[in-house]
């Protein structure tokens, strides 16, 4: 077999079609997952009755198995779970009327929670006590103290960490193409199928995914600069 | 005026306060003094409530906090009242020297940002920082960082200012530029409680000392009382201690 530069660059321009959804996959699941992450650190710091063991069971469970294992216990069990509940209230949704990338946000969503309640928690544990007991001493409650000194010094702090998860749930999220969710790294597939160019056309997809991931990691420099100012004490 | 009536604190089973009683008056300067780990900073948090007393009641002015029934608004409300020096400064790092004494002002008393700006411009050239305004806690010195914090503590206009051992995380050449700030706000007036080893500063600066030695109030008077003719063998035996050089006849 001879390879094909040529058909790397059709390739990549045939895959560029897909990145959007794959940057949908990373984003939402980020996002959602800094929410449920954030969340559960908080219970777990706070540790907040009932709730505490809930969230320590999720991060070990979640943590404990793997993301594809998770997006198929999703993509089996919630159609049944929708479906019951459906025909119980009568409602008209039927499971089969979600599309597949539904399932990718959800399963995504909830593996980057756990992942990212650690990153969260690390981060407002590295913030000094007193810097809450300053913000309580002026006069500020415990949501203020939190909001406006506590959370923008654990963001500084975890960024690095925060990063990674980014770009772990980026590569991750190519499993989705199991559930029929057509990303870069399937699109590869499709787009090799017909000419049998594989190799190019994962080549194709190494470059867009080397090139995405770069830019995550220019970005967070960028942030880390500006939002660090006041830790390296200077304007560098 | 402010009233602590019979404050008490356990950590665990280890009684670190003792039915603590204590009155200041407004404008008062009182000096805590004591052994290490007799309960003076505890006393301070608990003040502040960075500490919850187990007993006790805390009065300011007509204002009073049973800390056996304690609700979140009366925690939030005797916050206000009282504001706290801290001796690891504990200034807040992502903040320059001016947000860092706006920040009560805008979010706790919902000042308008302008005025609120004025207003700590004001207090840090009072002590001295007028020239560092925009600077992060990690650019200034140890002295610097603790005047900050003093600047934070008066924006708030508080009735009390609570100061522990301000100046001993300080390098000795720093000392003096923080007590030369809190003589002189004691100057003008404003009720503080500080708990100090610094004993010239204590007696010039005092109306008020208190000895504390195992989580109670051992003695208390004005500094000529305390330290020229204590009463109690132990006052005596640790201010022997701390200033080798006088000599108390026992
Ligand atoms: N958070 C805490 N948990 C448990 N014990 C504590 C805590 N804080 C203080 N203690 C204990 O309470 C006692 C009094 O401590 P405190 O810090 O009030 O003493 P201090 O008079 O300020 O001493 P120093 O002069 O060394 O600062 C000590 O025995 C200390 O071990
Ligand atoms: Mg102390």
């Amino acid at each position: 077999m001879k390879l094909d530069p040529s058909f790397i660059w059709t390739a990549f321009v045939q895959l560029l079609g897909a990145v959007p959804t794959t940057l949908y996959i990373t984003v939402v699941s980020v996002l959602v997952g800094f929410i449920i992450g954030t969340a559960v650190a908080l219970i777990r710091i706070y540790k907040v009755p009932v709730l505490y063991p809930i969230a320590v069971a999720y991060v070990t469970f979640i943590r404990g198995t793997p993301m594809l294992t998770h997006l198929l216990l999703i993509y089996f069990g919630l159609p049944v779970l929708i479906d019951g509940l459906s025909a119980y209230f009568g409602w008209s949704f039927r499971s089969v009327n979600m599309p597949m990338i539904g399932f990718a946000y959800i399963s995504f969503s909830i593996t980057a929670g756990a992942y990212m309640s650690e990153v969260v928690r690390s981060g407002l544990l590295a913030v000094d006590r007193g810097q809450i007991e300053a913000a309580h001493s002026v006069g500020m409650t415990t949501p203020q103290a939190l909001r406006r000194i506590v959370f923008p010094q654990a963001l500084a702090a975890s960024l690095p960490n925060l990063s990674n998860s980014v770009i772990g749930m980026l590569h991750g999220s190519t499993l989705a193409f199991t559930v029929s969710v057509v990303d870069i790294n399937a699109k590869a597939e499709i787009v090799a199928s017909t000419n049998w160019k594989f190799f190019e056309a994962y080549v194709a997809a190494a470059l867009i995914f080397w090139g995405l991931t770069v830019l995550i990691e220019r970005l967070t420099a960028v942030i880390e600069k500006r939002i660090n100012l006041y830790n390296r004490g200077g304007v560098v | 005026m402010i009233k602590l009536s019979n404050i008490s604190k356990a950590f665990g089973r280890n009684q670190v306060l003792n039915n603590i009683n204590l009155t200041v008056t407004k404008g008062e300067v009182v000096v805590i003094l004591g052994p290490s780990g007799s309960g003076k900073t505890t006393l301070l948090r608990c003040v502040n409530y960075l500490e919850k007393p187990g007993d006790g009641e805390i009065a300011i002015g007509d204002f009073s906090v049973n800390c056996k029934h304690a609700r979140k608004k009366d925690i939030h409300q005797l916050r206000q009242k009282t504001a706290m020096v801290f001796q690891q400064y504990n200034l807040f790092r992502h903040k320059t020297a001016l947000e860092n004494v706006m920040e009560g002002l805008l979010v706790v008393k919902k000042i308008p940002k302008e005025d609120a700006k004025q207003r700590s411009i004001a207090l840090l050239e009072k002590v001295g920082l007028g020239n560092k305004l925009d600077a992060y806690p990690s650019q200034l010195s140890g002295g610097q960082q603790q005047r900050v914090g003093i600047a934070r503590a008066l924006a708030l206009e508080p009735e009390v200012i609570l100061f522990d051992e301000p100046t001993s995380a300080l390098d000795p050449e720093l000392v003096g530029e923080v007590l030369a700030v809190i003589r002189k706000i004691a100057k003008e007036g404003i009720t503080m409680i500080v708990v100090t080893h610094e004993m010239g500063f204590a007696r010039d600066v005092a109306n008020h000392v208190v000895f504390m030695d195992g989580g109670v109030i051992v003695e208390e008077g004005t500094p000529g009382e305390v330290f020229n003719h204590p009463r109690e063998e132990r006052t005596k035996q640790f201010l022997k201690r701390i200033t080798p050089e006088l000599n108390y006849s026992i």
